[in-house]
């Protein structure tokens, strides 16, 4: 029996019973509902086992809109919980589980995961290519991902959540405070899917350098391809600094280690600063991805070149530098010395520079230009003024003496959602909705869309500009409840009312997709927004090999001058085209590397060194594997081809 | 047999093994603190330098730009790395 | 598969050229990953706690036995790529075995380097300083441990297939990952034995 105690929840309430019942119940609906309709084979071959860079890209989307579900009902659990003062919703340990999972399914397996699917599916079709580089390595690259969510959702039913927040600051976190193995639960579930990203990067960058259509020079690719290389790039370069800071954590907690401890010569605040050296550089890895889309997508619907395609280049290289310099800013109150702080409020101010230039290039691209007011427009111009509202006020948490105001207060709390939801949020929606019929082959309600897109945007300033109030006003963030004296009654109804509205705008999302599933055309055509770029040059939806032919590229402009000034982007013949074969390794590992958690997590020796020589023979089969992938032939193509209405030729 | 052993090669063992001899003199000889830094952060430096450019043949081929791009950016980042967390932590920490 | 016979063999396919990239972009994370513990070191370097300092524990007698083992080690793996490229099969897989035997040998003194440290009551839960001492070493060492299984891999696949594109390919980017881990060792040598010793 002592051994199954350890699985027990340490704070039983029961609404986590109930969440257990309920994951019981679906998981046991999704199984007897694959057998009965008979799809299993189906899901294997066609998606559990794809190589193909745009399932992949799909499957990566409905994973973060099942996150952003997840991470949104804990959301409007925290603000029901604030909505009244001392209220008893949830009590404080709860509360504490409650935002840490937040913060952290938010940011790895939902943000993350929806830019990382995005890149996936438009980056090839965007550059010209047929697929990725290392097609087998994106598919572990999200098996991986994939793993270490599901290892991260399990610990709420499964032993407790992490509840040190996102963060995860030492001494909190270590054993002493935090008792339960929920932060074991957050070290190797963001170590796992961490794995899984860092290959992505390694993935992206080489497509990006090597795999270019002919004739598209760097200069000449589009804003999202550059914005999405410079991303990579970050990546590469910051997620081992996770890796380490997660591995010292490990060793802390289940070693007994003192590094992170506040005797034998440990340091507690340098989990803050190596978490930080890889969390401030994440912080771009989300929003250069949404810059990028929102290039596209204000280009597109201004019907003018992106302005000031040189500057936006520079800018962002500016970028992946300055985001290295700034990290300190977020423990400016940790006692450094005057000089350490200034230095470091510096950088942070510089890095407003680069950011600032993109907003006027976008400005300008609109400055005279045929504008369509489409959903995926509004969200890009809603998000100009709210976000240079986020930008403003980070710069002035990043003046170090007035950081002693607004640190750890819902001031700091209103800023990052006032950039992560209007940049991130909204445009991923944007993008989403943007590429709908490049992934589906037809189009989401723009009706039914725009009434989303006001919930949303009124939804979100309801929600978090109270919170600026509160904040200089002295409330500190992630305290489960407050006193009628404090006066924050009143603006917190209204952030709860605030996020009622985003939480009604998310469903109406989901209404929308579901209503135009059943009932919109399907004849859309090619390119049914009038758009600028390589994408749209091939059939809705994608077949399997993109591009019959490779098109040739003269601008950055490339489908829309092949339009206005007859360019002809497909030259060549058909010929027979290379594919990589499917393959169940990935997936396969990646539900090792699940066991292997697992145990780390609950200290089953037996059940780690199992799977991981499990893993190790994994990856000794593959080498000695030999697997050249198929051909498609001519006649195939060409049928297909004659399927969507004439080859592109 | 001698064609094995290029001169390019054997001439560049010769000289990470005289560059761990001067090295170790930090070790056997009594020095200040910052001239044994100095001289191990030259020999460190240079004996990685002989690795990645006769080793590792990173000037050969098409992508040498991207793979020198990718060195330089990553030795930058761990100096700042290492600096700015030596700063943060040690050095101005009160 | 188009081969393109202009260029050595590990060059000569598409995907081939895309895996040798590829792997640099990865050395360039690895080159983060011992920044980061570099970094760790040096801020916990002076914090010993209790527990014994670096000039206390250090023997300059097994440093430099594992220096010049894997010193040695990259100048014959680079050999070996060299014998590759000139097709001299049996001459390269004669420098490959050396080159791994040697990394095994370096293990071994790592190994004894340890014993050593748990006897001199160094080890992980002693302090802050010991820890990370023993986490980047063994970073390191967990990395050459990975190579040699790798090494012996691609091994037994030249002495299989011979040389081809695929065996090439992955025997040149065997040889990268070597001489980068010849390389953190320097750094180690250099940062944390011989600053920790002067």
């Amino acid at each position: 029996m002592e051994f199954f105690e350890r699985f027990a929840i340490p704070h039983p309430s029961p609404m986590i019973y109930a969440s257990m019942v309920a994951i019981g119940l679906v998981t046991i609906a999704i199984i007897v509902g694959i057998s009965y309709f008979k799809k299993w084979g189906y899901l294997w071959n066609e998606w559990l086992t794809t190589t193909d860079h745009k399932r992949i890209g799909i499957m990566y989307i409905i994973s973060a809109l099942l996150m952003l579900f997840r991470g949104g009902a804990d959301a409007v659990m925290m603000r029901l919980q604030t909505a009244v003062p001392e209220n008893t919703f949830l009590d404080a340990q709860h509360y504490n589980e409650v935002f840490t999972t937040h913060g952290v399914v938010m940011i790895f397996f939902m943000a993350m995961a929806f830019i990382i699917g995005l890149m996936n599916y438009i980056i090839p079709l965007q550059i010209g290519a047929r697929d990725v580089a290392f097609p087998r390595l994106n598919a572990l690259s999200f098996w991986l991902y994939f793993a270490g969510a599901m290892l991260f959702n399990i610990s709420f039913v499964i032993g407790g959540s992490p509840d040190a927040g996102w963060t995860n600051y030492y001494p909190l976190a270590s054993t002493d405070f935090s008792t339960s193995v929920g932060v074991n639960y957050y070290n190797w579930a963001l170590q796992i899917s961490g794995i899984g990203t860092l290959m992505s990067g390694i993935n992206f960058i080489t497509t990006i350098i090597k795999m270019r259509a002919p004739g598209m020079t760097l200069m000449k690719m589009p804003m999202f391809v550059w914005s999405a290389l410079i991303t990579n790039i970050i990546i590469v370069f910051a997620f081992p600094v996770l890796t380490i800071a997660l591995l010292m954590g490990t060793f802390d907690r289940q070693f007994g280690t003192f590094f992170f401890a506040s005797e034998n010569g440990g340091m507690d605040m340098m989990w803050a600063n190596l978490f930080w050296i890889w969390g401030h550089p994440e912080v771009y890895i989300l929003i250069l991805p949404a810059f990028g889309i929102y290039s596209q997508i204000i280009a597109t619907f201004s019907e003018r070149n992106l302005y000031g395609y040189t500057s936006m280049v520079v800018s962002m290289v500016a970028i992946s530098l300055l985001s290295f310099l700034v990290w300190v800013h977020h423990f400016f109150t940790m006692g450094h010395d005057a000089m350490t702080n200034s230095i470091f409020s510096i950088t942070t101010m510089a890095i407003a520079v680069p950011t600032g230039i993109k907003i006027f290039n976008w400005l300008l691209t609109m400055w005279k230009g045929k504008i369509r007011f489409t959903t995926p427009m509004l969200y890009s111009i809603a998000f100009i003024p709210l976000f240079t509202i986020g930008g403003v006020t980070g710069v002035m948490l990043a003046i170090a003496s007035a950081d002693y105001q607004y640190h750890n207060t819902m001031f700091l709390v209103a800023h990052f959602h006032n950039v992560i939801i209007p940049g991130v949020v909204f445009a991923m929606i944007a993008g989403l909705i943007y590429w709908w019929p490049k992934m589906f082959g037809f189009m989401l309600n723009e009706k039914i869309g725009k009434w989303a897109f006001w919930f949303i945007v009124v939804g979100f300033c309801f929600s978090f500009f109270p919170m600026y109030i509160t904040g200089l006003d002295g409330q500190a963030r992630r305290m489960y409840t407050y006193s009628e004296a404090t006066g924050f009654g009143p603006l917190s109804m209204l952030s709860f009312f605030g996020a009622s509205l985003l939480a009604a705008g998310f469903a109406i999302i989901v209404y929308n997709i579901y209503y135009s599933f059943r009932n919109a055309p399907r004849n859309i055509g090619d390119d049914p927004w009038n758009a600028r770029s390589l994408e749209w040059a091939t059939h809705n939806p994608v077949p399997e090999y993109n591009f019959a032919v490779t098109p040739e590229v003269v601008s950055s402009e490339a489908l829309w001058d092949a339009k206005k000034r007859g360019h002809n982007l497909f030259k060549d013949k058909i010929e027979k085209i290379h594919m990589p074969n499917n393959t169940g390794w990935p997936i396969i590992m990646a539900g090792l590397f699940f066991v292997f958690g697992f145990s780390f997590v609950f200290f089953i020796w037996a059940g780690v060194i199992l799977s991981g020589l499990a893993i190790l023979g994994c990856m000794a089969y593959r080498s000695f594997e030999k697997d050249d992938g198929r051909y498609i032939s001519v006649e195939e193509i060409k049928e297909t081809e004659d399927k969507f209405g004439g080859a592109n030729e | 047999m001698r064609e094995l052993f290029p001169m390019k090669q054997v001439n560049g063992f010769i000289f990470s093994l005289l560059l761990t001899v001067v090295a170790l003199s930090v070790y056997f000889l009594e020095m200040s603190f910052q001239a044994g830094l100095t001289i191990l952060t030259v020999t460190a430096f240079v004996q990685a330098g002989v690795q990645l450019i006769i080793f590792m043949h990173a000037g050969e081929g098409e992508d040498k730009k991207t793979i020198y791009a990718s060195l330089y950016y990553g030795i930058f980042l761990a100096l700042v790395t290492v600096f700015g967390s030596l700063l943060a932590m040690v050095w101005g920490y009160l | 598969m188009k081969i393109d016979s202009t260029q050595p063999l590990e060059y000569s396919t598409e995907q081939n050229r895309l895996n040798i990239l590829g792997f640099w972009i990865f050395l360039g994370a690895e080159i983060m990953l011992f920044a980061t513990l570099f970094t760790s070191y040096f801020v916990y370097e002076n914090r010993t706690g209790s527990g014994p300092g670096g000039a206390d524990i250090f023997e300059i007698t097994p440093v430099l036995i594992e220096t010049i083992l894997l010193l040695t080690s990259s100048f014959t793996i680079g050999l070996a790529i060299h014998a590759m490229r000139i097709q001299r099969t049996k001459a390269m897989l004669g420098f490959f075995a050396i080159t791994l035997v040697l990394g095994a040998a370096f293990l071994g003194v790592e190994i004894y380097e340890f014993i050593h440290y748990y006897h001199v009551g160094a080890t992980l839960q002693t302090s802050a300083f010991t820890g990370i001492l023993l986490t980047t070493l063994g970073t390191h060492g967990a990395h050459v441990m990975f190579g040699l299984f790798w090494g012996i891999f691609i091994f037994i696949q030249i002495k299989k297939q011979g040389l081809t594109p695929q065996t090439a390919n992955k025997s040149f980017i065997f040889s990268l990952y070597w001489h980068f881990l010849d390389v953190m060792w320097i750094f180690i040598f250099s940062f944390i034995y011989l600053k920790g010793m002067m």
